[in-house]
């Protein structure tokens, strides 16, 4: 419907005889336009189109009335004369009439209650009517009809409340409440439609015949539309600028701009504001700015204009107006670059003269613009990752879409380079939060990616900018390090911010580290952040930010063959089997709580974008592979004696493992975790061979950097675990086994065998000896223990750990004050210095249990807020 | 003082030259404790035998970086010795006599400035008036005899410049009487600090060891919000007490305790691995000396442990030795490290002493793992393992059975030793676990009664 005035304006060009009445009029229209788009949301589709014929339409003049819009159009569409078309034409009237009836019968139904003076049912009458008639406004011209209601029933109102106060009957509860929500009502809308009203009241007469000339017009409206369509899409402001340079031009004076501009401002985040009308003004406007002033102003409010637009909950901005505002942003940061003389800063003072633009004073340095360069960079930014959330990542508009990071991160660097200037004169009192929110800005581009690709990105920023212009804070580098820039970026974050932005910088910064293979770093701030201990009061994107980093640490041990860190670092988020959440990377089903749309939106708005992902099918089979490696040796282990059967390492692992086994016919492996599986049986059964063919034709490695060396990595690892799983479950059936005999099995030479051999019987786990004479392992019988032993053992183990427990306990409640309880002093240093305890072979220890404290990543943050 | 840090690399076999811990250690050392080391740097250039200096270049390197260390002390006559030797000049320019002169009237002019409190200080009345508080001290010493602050003050910045000149007893002295009066904790910190150097170097260490114990409780309480103070200030004691670790043994438990705290490995950990080093040949030497052997074995756990944790970042024969024997079980490994750690140590300032016992207490760790393992050892193969001749291998096992309580026999046709090992009795793993139950039980109960 609304497509039809599209048509109907562009032919239109009649209208512009009006052109002068329009900015008289201008001020009221603006009004006008606030309050009729009750319902924001549901003007999305129409609302382009809307704005555009608005400028026509209103030009029309204030004392047109529009029974409706079909009606409205006709008095541009008849001077085009085209009638034949005549069968659009009933097609559309169709569609209108339903509304116009609609409209009418509600006009019917006010009337009748004013004849009966109910005046709950026209307060709810009342109330429809307006929900109607906001569809059917256009450019802030309501139907004819509608405007005659309303004026009617203001004059019954009055002379009802006239009446009120003279007769001393009081009208009952239900009618006195209902003229009092008709007053205020009216008093609020009435004054939308005003000139409208107005001119009813003058001829009322006139103003409805109005309508009759204006029947035919629709027709010509839909044939041009047609033709139309395929060409707004593209060159939408062309076929405005058709008509503006008709007439329009004329108003934009370089004097007039900031009258333009505040009646734009003052009509900002109102309802029913026309939007993409403002944004072509302001693109006018620009063109006809001259002095630099004049353009920053028309750039700020042009950059905001459009943000408005993608201020709906879960659209994203349309992307031109991105492109758009993107271009002008980069134009705005320009003209700041050359006018040094003006600047944009949040703490200025609002400049209200109108007339005169502010002229440098005296002893000042600058004009000073009101406005927060940071927030529209990070606005934009935002708006890019909106839309990239809704994008189907597997399309080429993705990648199209994602080319657009990289001017992105110009213009962040841009800014960065701006607000840097700002700093350098301390008298303007920048706040350094600002430049840490940029900074942050751009540490956020650049830290989950490879450095050949934040490469990329750096030269492109710096061909951007003069190469006479350098960044204090990352000087110009030739050689365009990722590394180092990493480096120098969390360093400022960390010497001048504190709270989220501080723990974001060193999140980020591990991930790097961790992503370019750096582990021990890693691992060490990992550790030294202490982010694990209070990761829980963090937001939630921090929270999100936290989970991916531990998990690139996790993949980055496996990848340097560090299998027991990597399952221990990876086991809270693998674990959990809630990855996806945790990670940001795909909202999960909710099987037994419901969750509220809110929630669900939050969570959507949370995702990440696809290009960020950490891949989950890579992450599960390097978690499986290690829980694999650690997991068949234990169960070897502790397969024979069942006291001790309690200690798992990966329950996901096991519950795996254990369905596997009870699968009757198991087929050929089919994805990542059958092979894991298979692996694993094969292994158990002192295969090793056959279980490391099955990891190795797991596909997903190839998606990890030098998948050969990482094949090489796991097939030594499956060797030894293989031994020694070998040796755990076939020991009780020798009474000597030939180091060389192991070595040919294994294809490991025998010192390697002695070394794990010796190992084993060291940390008590083998009941056995070398001989060195014939080269030998020989075993010792008799050690198995009877039941009754075993269950002591257990007993006093148990008693033990109830001594410790209270004593814990005790120690809690007294504070630690009663040092009675020093017991471990390896404990108080875990506790106390933190950092680096408890990291390292926990495996060979006799403890089992996992110790609590500060010694692991105690991961899996997030875990209360996504169970809400 | 990282500035006057000199390459003074002394071995010839780079092998070992690359373990020389100089550079690392002098940032944390005072410049005068940095002294001792340097001369020993030229020692080891002397040639044993014939005294002959085998690196001329080196020496000289050397003795550029004594003078440039000590140039900014007030020890001129050596510093103008130093300074003749470096440019072959036979009188010391007279700049160095003007300084000389200029350091006598100022230590004069202390001397005077001081002369009255330390005069009051001997006096055994005032003394006898002296109570713990400091504060009525003071307040009682500037009622009755007029001290004032400054003149307090005088002792401290006396006892600096002494120091400075290498009097150290006398600096000491001085630091000490300051102690006992001033109220300003900054100031009496740093006489703390430099009373345990002045103690360091003039080789008392008993009062060396209560010093280092004045410094860690200061650490602790006054730099308790600090963390970055307290990591540099525990780093530079952990420099410090190396002096006394390796030169006074009944230094070497106090101060082994001390190591082994947990704020001080975490020092050690985060900012100066190669202190493991010490921390390693200390514990080993140490085994077997100890009364209490519990103590002994968890410290070397716990040297295990951490030298697994940091082996990505500080590697060294003495810790690779570790590494293989303790994490690996390689003993091959374990005997090539052994071979280079006792050249290593030989070379090390603090740990020339050392060597031969580390090398013997090696060799032990070595047997008992390895008798640990394995139920029949040849000879000839334990030998090669140990380092020793067939002779003297069965000769030293013969005493190690017979001084330890060791199972195990030597079948001398066969040439193998026979170890036995009692398989550990269920009951007794029983009765060992529930031990302390009882004790600790009764601590608990006690301290919930009170």
């Amino acid at each position: 419907m609304s497509r039809f005035f599209r048509g109907g304006d562009d032919s239109s060009t009649e209208s512009s005889s009006d052109e002068e009445e329009l900015y008289s009029g201008s001020e009221e229209e603006e009004e006008e336009k606030k309050d009729q788009d009750v319902d924001d949301s549901s003007s999305d589709d129409d609302e382009p189109e809307a704005a555009a014929d608005s400028g026509s339409d209103s030009d029309g003049d204030a004392k047109k009335k529009g029974v409706n819009r079909f009606l409205a159009d006709a008095d541009s569409d008849s001077s085009s004369g085209d009638d034949s078309d005549n069968e659009t034409q009933a097609k559309v009237k169709s569609a209108k009439d339903k509304r116009f009836d609609e409209l009418e019968a509600t006009v019917t139904a006010i009337q009748n209650g004013q004849k009966i003076n109910d005046w709950g049912s026209i307060s709810n009458e009342l109330d429809k009517l307006n929900r109607q008639v906001i569809k059917q406004i256009d450019g802030g011209k309501a139907p004819k009809l509608y405007i005659k209601c309303i004026a009617d029933l203001e004059d019954f109102m009055n002379e009802t409340l006239a009446k009120q106060k003279v007769t001393p009957k009081k009208m009952n509860a239900t009618n006195a409440r209902g003229l009092n929500v008709v007053k205020q009502r009216i008093k609020k809308n009435n004054k939308d439609f005003q000139a409208q009203i107005d001119a009813y009241r003058k001829d009322s007469d006139d103003f409805m015949e109005s309508d009759e000339e204006e029947v035919p017009a629709p027709k010509v409206a839909k044939v041009r539309f047609q033709d139309l369509t395929a060409e707004q899409g593209q060159d939408d402001d062309e076929g405005f600028a058709t008509v503006g340079k008709g007439g329009r031009t004329l108003l934009f004076t370089p004097e007039s701009i900031f009258k333009h501009l505040r009646t734009i401002m003052e009509s900002r985040g109102k309802k029913n504001t026309d939007r993409l009308e403002q944004i072509k003004i302001m693109e006018k406007l620009y063109e006809v700015a001259v002095t630099p002033y004049q353009k920053i102003r028309v750039l700020m409010t042009l950059v905001s204009a459009r943000f408005d637009l993608g201020s709906g909950a879960a659209t994203s901005m349309p992307l031109e107006h991105w492109k758009a505002a993107e271009k002008e942003l980069a134009t705005l940061l320009r003209v700041l670059e050359t006018e040094k003389d003006h600047i944009v800063i949040e703490n200025a003072e609002e400049w209200d003269d109108d007339e005169k633009p502010p002229t440098l004073e005296d002893g000042a340095k600058y004009i000073r613009i009101p406005g927060s360069v940071v927030s529209y960079i990070e606005r934009l930014d935002d708006e890019l990752t909106r839309s990239l959330q809704s994008i189907d990542p597997h399309t080429s508009e993705y990648i199209e879409r994602l080319t657009d990071e990289g001017s992105l991160y110009n213009i962040i660097f841009q800014g960065l380079l701006y607000y840097e200037m700002l700093r350098k004169d301390a008298s303007l009192e920048v706040p350094q939060e600002s430049l840490n929110r940029i900074i942050q800005r751009r540490l956020d581009h650049v830290y989950f990616k490879p450095s050949q690709v934040v490469k990329i990105l750096e030269e492109n920023c710096w061909k951007e900018v003069p190469s006479n212009v350098d960044s204090e804070i990352t000087p110009r580098d030739p050689s365009h390090d990722a590394g180092h820039l990493l480096n120098v970026l969390c360093n400022y974050l960390f010497e001048n911010s504190d709270g989220i932005i501080r723990a974001r910088a060193m999140l980020c910064q591990i991930y790097f580290l961790a992503l370019h293979d750096q582990y021990y770093q890693a691992r060490d701030m990992m550790l030294t952040s202490h982010l694990q201990e209070n990761i829980a009061n963090f937001d939630i994107t921090t929270q999100i930010l936290y989970n991916r980093t531990l998990v690139q640490v996790g993949l980055c041990a496996f990848r340097k063959g560090l299998v027991y860190d990597a399952q221990n670092t990876l086991q809270e988020i693998c674990g959990s089997g809630r990855q996806k959440e945790l990670l940001a990377q795909g909202v999960m089903i909710q099987r037994f709580n419901q969750v509220s749309p809110e929630q669900e939106r939050l969570e959507k708005q949370r995702q990440l974008p696809f290009h960020m992902h950490i891949n989950l099918e890579l992450l599960e089979c390097v978690y499986l592979t290690c829980s694999m490696l650690l997991e068949i040796p234990l169960l070897a282990q502790t397969g024979s004696s069942p006291d001790v059967k309690k200690r798992v390492i990966s329950k996901t692992y096991r519950r795996m493992l254990e369905y596997h086994e009870r699968q009757i016919f198991t087929g050929p492996p089919e994805n990542t975790r059958d092979h894991v599986m298979q692996a694993s049986k094969a292994l158990a059964a002192g295969e090793w061979k056959k279980a490391t063919t099955f990891v190795h034709s797991i596909k997903i490695w190839e998606l990890m950097p030098n998948t050969e060396d990482i094949k090489t990595m796991l097939a030594k690892q499956i060797q030894e675990e293989g031994l020694r799983t070998y040796l755990f479950t076939y020991a009780p059936f020798y009474d000597t086994l030939s180091i060389a005999s192991l070595s040919t099995m294994f294809e490991l030479d025998t010192r390697k065998v002695s070394a794990v051999v010796s190992k084993m019987i060291s940390h008590e786990e083998l009941a056995a000896a070398l001989d060195q004479v014939t080269e030998t392992v020989i075993f010792r019988k008799g050690v198995e223990l009877s039941r009754l032993q075993s269950l002591a053992l257990t007993l006093s183990d148990k008693a033990s750990a109830l001594i410790e427990t209270n004593e814990r306990t005790l120690e809690h409640r007294t504070q630690g004050s009663a040092n009675a309880f020093n017991r471990k002093d390896g404990r108080g240093g875990n506790r106390g210095g933190g950092q680096r305890g408890g990291r390292g072979g926990a495996r060979t220890g006799g403890n089992p249990q996992r110790q609590a404290g500060g010694t692991q990543f105690t991961g899996g943050a997030l875990g209360a807020a996504v169970r809400g | 003082m990282a500035s006057t840090a000199p390459p003074s690399t002394n071995g010839d076999t780079s092998s070992v030259a690359d373990y020389d811990l100089m550079l690392k250690l002098a940032p944390h050392l005072d410049r005068h404790m940095i002294f001792p080391l340097l001369e020993f740097g030229t020692s080891q250039l002397v040639d044993e035998e014939t005294g002959d200096i085998k690196d001329e270049k080196k020496l000289r390197d050397i003795t550029q970086a004594k003078y440039s260390l000590l140039k900014k002390t007030n020890m001129t006559d050596y510093v103008a010795n130093l300074y003749c030797e470096l440019e072959g000049l036979k009188e010391p320019p007279s700049e160095f006599a003007d300084r000389k002169q200029k350091v006598f009237s100022q230590l004069e002019k202390y001397e005077q400035e001081t002369s009255k409190i330390t005069e009051l200080l001997q006096r055994d009345d005032v003394v006898n008036a002296l109570r713990s508080d400091k504060v009525a001290n003071l307040e009682f010493l500037k009622r009755e005899h007029e001290v004032t602050v400054e003149m307090v003050d005088a002792l401290y910045d006396f006892g600096n410049l002494q120091y400075s000149c290498g009097n150290y007893g006398d600096a000491s002295d001085l630091l000490y009487r300051f102690r006992v009066l001033s109220t300003d904790d900054q100031k009496v910190a740093s006489a703390t600090w430099g009373r345990l150097a002045c103690e360091i170097l003039s080789m008392n260490w008993e009062s060396a060891m209560e010093e280092v114990q004045k410094v860690r409780e200061s650490i602790d309480s006054r730099l308790a919000n600090n963390a970055l103070a307290q990591l540099e200030h525990r780093t530079s004691l952990i420099h410090w007490a190396l002096f006394p670790l390796f030169n006074f043994p009944a230094a070497r438990e106090p101060l082994l305790e001390l190591l082994f705290n947990p704020n001080f490995i975490n020092t050690i950990q985060a900012n100066c691995a190669w202190i493991l080093r010490y921390l390693t040949v200390a514990v080993i030497t140490g085994r077997g000396r100890s009364k209490n052997q519990g103590i002994q074995q968890k410290q070397m756990k716990d040297i295990v442990r951490i030298v697994k944790q940091e082996s990505y970042e500080y590697q060294d024969p003495v810790t690779r030795f570790v590494h293989a024997l303790c994490i690996d079980f390689d003993f091959e490994e374990a005997q090539n490290q052994l071979v280079l750690a006792e050249e290593v140590l030989r070379r090390d300032f603090f740990l020339l002493q050392s060597a031969d016992d580390f090398v013997d207490s090696a060799r032990h760790l070595i047997f008992e793992s390895y008798c640990k393992i394995h139920a029949r050892i040849t000879l000839k193969d334990l030998s090669a393992r140990l380092g020793l001749n067939k002779d003297d291998a069965e000769k030293w096992i013969v005493n190690l059975i017979r001084d330890t309580r060791l199972d195990a026999k030597i079948d001398y046709q066969e040439g193998t030793v026979v170890m036995n090992h009692p398989p550990s009795s269920v009951y007794q793993q029983v009765i060992e676990r529930t031990k302390g139950g009882f004790f600790r039980t009764q601590v608990l109960s006690a301290a919930v009664a009170k």
